[in-house]
């Protein structure tokens, strides 16, 4: 995590098919010393670490999204292409490439590799997962693989760390600094028409002489000569082309399969030359034989459920332990820094202010560790593949499929991985009706507030003897969430998002140990990216929110005429016409507009603010108590009833309610057409249920204590 | 060569080694396919059938595919 201060050293790329090894690798590679950030102008995740050579040389590793080919096309893929052609803003040209490359499937990964030599990217070959190639009698002769390939190969098992000190060491001899041509052979008339193009392109628009013939490739086998980004090339490449088009199509070609058959036809011959296989034994291998289990008609969807309960449980009762205890030390720290300063305004900034509320939102660190160790563990292990296509089918009544699932089960954590996963996706219109109704998804910073609310205003009765009246409000605001999100995502596939043939179509990794190491990793990266923001945002949010809570000082009065005095209190009843109807009084309305920024500001704000009203001895009475024992002046009522509580959870629920998920929704649709879209469907919603749920309830006589 | 009877894909008995003679989805969808091993000329093999979809093994790699999408995968039996 520890910043260089040097000049940025060169870069070496990691590229691969999905499920080859790669993060391994990575891993292995960089130890724990990597960062992740964004590539400018989108969102896909940037991984990069460091990597120092024994001979003191530091460089910097980047791992880039797993790809099948060089011409994908969903968004994480052709970053991968667009920096390794140098066509990234602020990211040079690697300076090495190293291709992981999964040893069963040799076949296959060599049509990627042919593309990357065919780049003349400085490549080395690591054949991973060599111990389960011959787990299943296959046999690759890596020296011959090199000798035909003329780039170094090196056999590995990066799980267990074989073959990373023989990588290194060819990393530190560097690749050959130039690459023979590869004999993968094009028809005559196509490779002329190729050659021509790469031509014009290197003269017309000064490209490099790779990626001239990369573009050239790609505008052959696009179907139609003209497409919607020609304004990239001019006038007369375009025509040219067109008349390609037109030459090749006369002569038979089918010109969206030709390269591709050209290199496939050459990867198989190759694999055949430097791979063999013993008589395959008629055993089917451990993961067929667990497939048939985890993907039975019955069994498999019965442990599917099984598997999400278990997930759900460590989130919301094994986490509770450790949250106890994060709660009891910030007690601890606040009554030490009582202890030892004089009362005064900078003892409330940092007590009431800074301290209550970040140790609100830091409290919910353990349920997001884990979350995210849950979700690495079932994606190391290969499950992750199966619940998708376990969960295709009722996906796709709903107008998704089993790709929407995995982004929308990342949505209860945040959903900004969530909509991040759906670059995955490649047809556009699943991965827009994914992303909409992604933010559903009751998110981790959802949970405080409805630990908070329900822990205020549900009394914990039991039902039935062994379900406990929290647990199961808790349940149903989760069900409200997916309830929301299958009728929304139903009505835009059958209007704005109607359907095409939707297509299922993933590759199942074998079963595998999961590496802990890495999920572990990725749980720490995850867990310091939650800590800094409550560090930063949350923190400075909480000093501001102290101070609007604050300032201006009145003398006289209670603390609670102070606080409606105070520049927050006189922001919510500014819009009292608006939110009145659904039961809100001020101090809720002072959370929700600074909530706006993050749902889980909400608690946050209560600890300011009612740190703030009781503002005596310490704070040994906890939030929770402070809430309940609120009640309106004059009347007596209790402000946290149990029906305003509900209406509030509903509200949070249904409710964008979150700055960071408009931001990452526009860069991903590239407009603020579905974002805006989708706020105004999730407000509307969120008013309109909580408005009927309230003014309903008060009808029925249910609004009492 | 005489011409083999051809089936889509879907019908293809489980574990039976099929070749895969024609793809007829879409280019784009058919480029996938092609790109994850299932082209012209690729020996496939059905591993199992469930929740209307298909497990098959290409390659000593196991891709899953929803039913409708292995109907325009057209396979005749290999050897």
């Amino acid at each position: 995590m520890r910043e260089s201060s040097s000049t940025p050293a060169a870069t070496i790329a990691l590229v691969g098919n999905p499920n080859s090894g790669k993060t391994t690798v990575f891993n292995a590679l960089t130890g724990l010393r990597h960062r992740i950030g964004n590539y400018p102008g989108v969102t896909v995740e940037r991984r990069e670490g460091r990597l120092l050579l024994d001979d003191q040389r530091a460089w910097a590793i980047l791992d880039l999204p797993g790809t099948y080919s060089l011409l994908a096309n969903s968004p994480d893929e052709r970053i991968t292409t667009e920096i390794l052609l140098g066509q990234t803003p602020h990211t040079p040209r690697p300076a090495m490439t190293i291709c992981v490359v999964d040893a069963r499937a040799l076949e296959r990964s060599l049509y990627l590799v042919s593309q990357l030599i065919d780049q003349q990217l400085p490549l080395l070959l690591a054949l991973n997962m060599m111990d389960n190639a011959r787990r299943e009698g296959i046999r690759i002769n890596a020296r011959s693989l090199s000798h035909e390939l003329g780039i170094p190969v090196i056999p590995m098992v990066a799980s267990r760390g074989e073959g990373i000190r023989e990588l290194r060491q060819a990393l530190r001899n560097g690749p050959p600094p130039t690459l023979p041509p590869l004999e993968w052979r094009l028809p005559e008339p196509v490779r002329r028409e190729w050659e021509e193009l790469s031509a014009m392109l290197r003269e017309h628009h000064q490209l490099a002489p790779p990626v001239a013939s990369h573009e050239a490739m790609v505008l052959l086998s696009r179907p139609r000569p003209e497409s919607g980004d020609d304004r990239r090339f001019a006038p007369v490449i375009l025509q040219h082309l067109a008349k390609d088009h037109q030459k090749l199509d006369f002569l038979g070609y089918d010109r969206q399969v030709m390269m591709l058959e050209a290199r496939q036809e050459w990867s198989r011959a190759l694999a055949a030359r430097v791979s063999s296989r013993s008589a395959a034994g008629g055993t089917p291998s451990l993961s067929d034989r667990l497939d048939r289990v985890l993907t039975h008609r019955v069994w498999g969807f019965v442990i599917f459920l099984g598997v999400m309960g278990l997930l759900f449980q460590a989130i919301f009762s094994w986490a509770e332990i450790p949250m106890d205890l994060i709660g009891r030390l910030f007690d601890q720290v606040g009554h030490l820094i009582v202890g030892v300063m004089g009362p005064g305004d900078l003892r409330d900034l940092l007590v009431d202010g800074a301290l209550a509320g970040v140790a609100a939102v830091v409290m919910f660190l353990p349920q997001i560790v884990f979350l995210f160790l849950f979700l690495g563990l079932l994606e190391e292990t290969g499950y992750m593949a199966r619940a998708a296509f376990i969960m295709d089918r009722p996906m796709r009544r709903i107008g998704l499929n089993g790709k929407s699932f995995i982004p929308l089960l990342s949505s209860f954590a945040c959903a900004i991985p969530g909509i991040m996963a759906t670059r995955t996706m490649e047809n556009s219109r699943d991965r827009i009706a994914t992303m909409l109704v992604a933010p559903f998804m009751s998110c981790s910073a959802r949970l405080p507030v409805y630990a908070l609310l329900i822990g205020t205003t549900i009394p914990a009765i039991s039902v039935f003897g062994i379900l406990s009246l929290p647990a199961l409000t808790l349940f149903g605001m989760y069900l409200l969430g997916i309830g929301a999100a299958v009728l929304v995502s139903w009505i835009f596939s059958k209007t704005a998002l109607r359907r095409t043939t939707p297509v299922f179509l993933m590759e199942m990794p074998p079963y595998r140990l999961p590496s802990i190491r890495s999920v572990l990793a990725q749980t720490g990266e995850r867990a310091w990216v939650f800590l800094r923001r409550a560090g930063t945002v949350i923190l400075g949010a909480s000093i501001i929110l102290w101070f609007l809570a604050t300032y201006p000082k009145s003398d006289a009065g209670t603390p609670s005429e102070k606080l409606q005095q105070s520049f927050a209190g006189r922001a919510g009843r500014a819009i009292e016409p608006v939110i009145a109807p659904l039961g809100f009084d001020w101090k809720i309305r002072i959370g929700l507009i600074s909530s706006l920024l993050q749902r889980e500001m909400f608690v946050s704000t209560m600890g300011t603010i009612y740190n703030v009203q009781t503002n005596d001895d310490g704070g040994t009475v906890s939030l929770r108590e402070r809430m309940q024992n609120d009640t309106r002046a004059g009347t007596g009522e209790r402000l946290f009833t149990p029906l305003r509580g509900i209406c509030l959870m509903i509200y949070y629920v249904l409710a964008m309610q979150c700055l960071s998920t408009v931001a990452v929704m526009r860069r991903e649709t590239n407009g603020w057409k579905w974002p805006l879209i989708q706020i105004l469907l999730m407000t509307a919603l969120a008013y309109g249920v909580t408005f009927v749920v309230y003014q309903g309830a008060l009808r029925l006589g249910l609004g009492g204590p | 060569m005489t011409p083999a009877a051809t089936v889509p894909l879907s019908e293809a008995p489980l574990g039976r080694r099929v070749r895969i003679h024609r793809l007829s989805a879409s280019p784009e969808v058919s480029r996938r396919l092609r790109e994850l091993g299932l082209c012209e000329h690729a020996i496939v093999s059905c591993l199992l059938k469930g929740h209307g979809n298909i497990i098959c093994a290409v390659q000593n790699t196991r891709i899953g595919i929803d039913r409708g999408l292995a109907r325009t995968i057209v396979v005749s039996a290999a050897e």
